[in-house]
């Protein structure tokens, strides 16, 4: 970031058209934030165990969004994951551990606890009523907890709006904060059939036909023939 | 040994005991300013030897203006278990403390404190647990409010 604000507009200023280049580096800087999101290892409540454990875990895999380095410094992480209900004495210190990450930061917001105070909404002398009352949040993903794969929906939504929205010129704006459900029309059950189908066409080989294929197999299949007649 | 034969043991001991109906174990009450004395006896008899104070709390009673404060003992040489309770008034909610007995009651003293108000006599620090330091009210009191909290509609 350090290069690219101080001395690389500078550069491309001086000569005319130099606009095009920015905004041609901003794609190439963008699209390398987005892939290489650095999630601070923090949870506040039972949402971490979904969103940094299980999702960050093999059967799931974060690494496959490039966001699988959690960092536990947050001077080295540039995306807050607030996963489960933020209480009143943890506030202050989310709001600081927010203001010690790295810019550009982004924010993701996971569960009804974190979007609006979820069933702690009423009546409730300790819970917070949504993170955007303490950072400002970039992407909701809703869910009590979100299964891993609406998560990676909420990533893979955050990841586009770094691709179009920032830019090195204007640093810090922030555009609005988007809802990131899965579509109404995906549910898990497809998800997991797809994901099924997937894993049995990849790993299931059938020999023979696989050996069939082979460039000598026309020279075994003369062989066999041969010695069975003879 | 069996609830019936825990309950006439004790009653036999400290006589100003009372039983309490409704529990899935033995259980009885005590008046707040014997309790340290029952407290004591539950111990260090050698018959009970109740060595572990499994939870304390306190329930909050608005209608009979009063804290209900449970004990709940375990013996692990008997194997047997106790429910002990006491009432103190909610507008002077103090009672003897027994961390002189049990030392863990140090820390379940200092959570009843926190979220219910009941001050306890000679605790060695009795001050927030869960909550800030300058938090004002008792929050599980059933009529604590302020500013934060939201009534839910009807």
């Amino acid at each position: 970031m350090g290069v690219a604000l101080e001395k690389l507009p500078g550069i491309v200023e001086r000569f005319p058209g130099g606009s095009v280049a920015v905004t041609q580096l901003d794609q190439a800087i963008n699209l390398a934030r987005s892939n290489s999101l650095w999630p601070l290892m923090f949870g506040t409540k039972c949402c971490a165990i979904e969103m940094l454990m299980a999702t960050g875990a093999a059967h799931h895999d974060l690494a496959r969004f490039g966001a699988e380095v959690a960092r536990a410094s947050v001077r080295q992480a540039d995306l807050m994951v607030i996963a489960g209900a933020i209480v009143k004495k943890m506030a202050p210190r989310m709001r600081l551990l927010y203001e010690q990450m790295a810019e550009p930061r982004y924010v993701i917001a996971t569960g009804s606890c974190a979007i609006s105070g979820g069933p702690f909404m009423y009546n409730s002398y300790t819970i917070v009523r949504g993170a955007d009352e303490i950072v400002p949040v970039d992407v909701y993903v809703p869910g009590c907890p979100p299964r891993p794969e609406a998560f990676f929906w909420g990533l893979m939504t955050l990841q586009k709006m770094i691709r179009e929205g920032e830019t090195i010129r204007e640093p810090g704006i922030r555009r609005k904060p988007v809802m990131a459900a899965l579509p109404e029309d995906v549910s898990m059950h497809d998800i997991r059939r797809e994901i099924c189908s997937a894993l049995i066409e990849d790993n299931v080989v059938d020999v023979a036909k696989a050996a069939d294929e082979k460039p000598w197999a026309r020279k075994v299949r003369e062989w066999i023939q041969k010695s069975s007649s003879r | 040994m069996d609830p019936e034969k825990l309950l006439a043991l004790i009653e036999s001991i400290c006589p100003t005991v009372r039983h309490r109906a409704h529990a899935d174990r033995a259980a009885l009450s005590i008046a707040a300013d014997e309790l340290l004395a029952l407290m004591a006896v539950l111990r260090d008899d050698p018959a009970l030897r109740f060595d572990f104070l499994v939870t304390h709390t306190a329930i909050d009673l608005p209608d009979e203006k009063c804290f209900e404060l449970v004990y709940l003992l375990y013996a692990s040489e008997h194997g047997h278990s106790l429910f002990v309770t006491t009432r103190v008034d909610r507008d002077n909610p103090v009672v003897p403390s027994v961390c002189g007995l049990w030392p863990i009651a140090e820390w379940q003293e200092r959570e009843v404190y926190d979220l219910m108000g009941v001050l306890y006599d000679e605790h060695p620090d009795l001050r927030r647990m869960f909550l800030e330091d300058d938090w004002v009210g008792f929050p599980l009191r059933k009529d604590y409010q302020d500013e934060h909290m939201l009534e839910l509609p009807k």
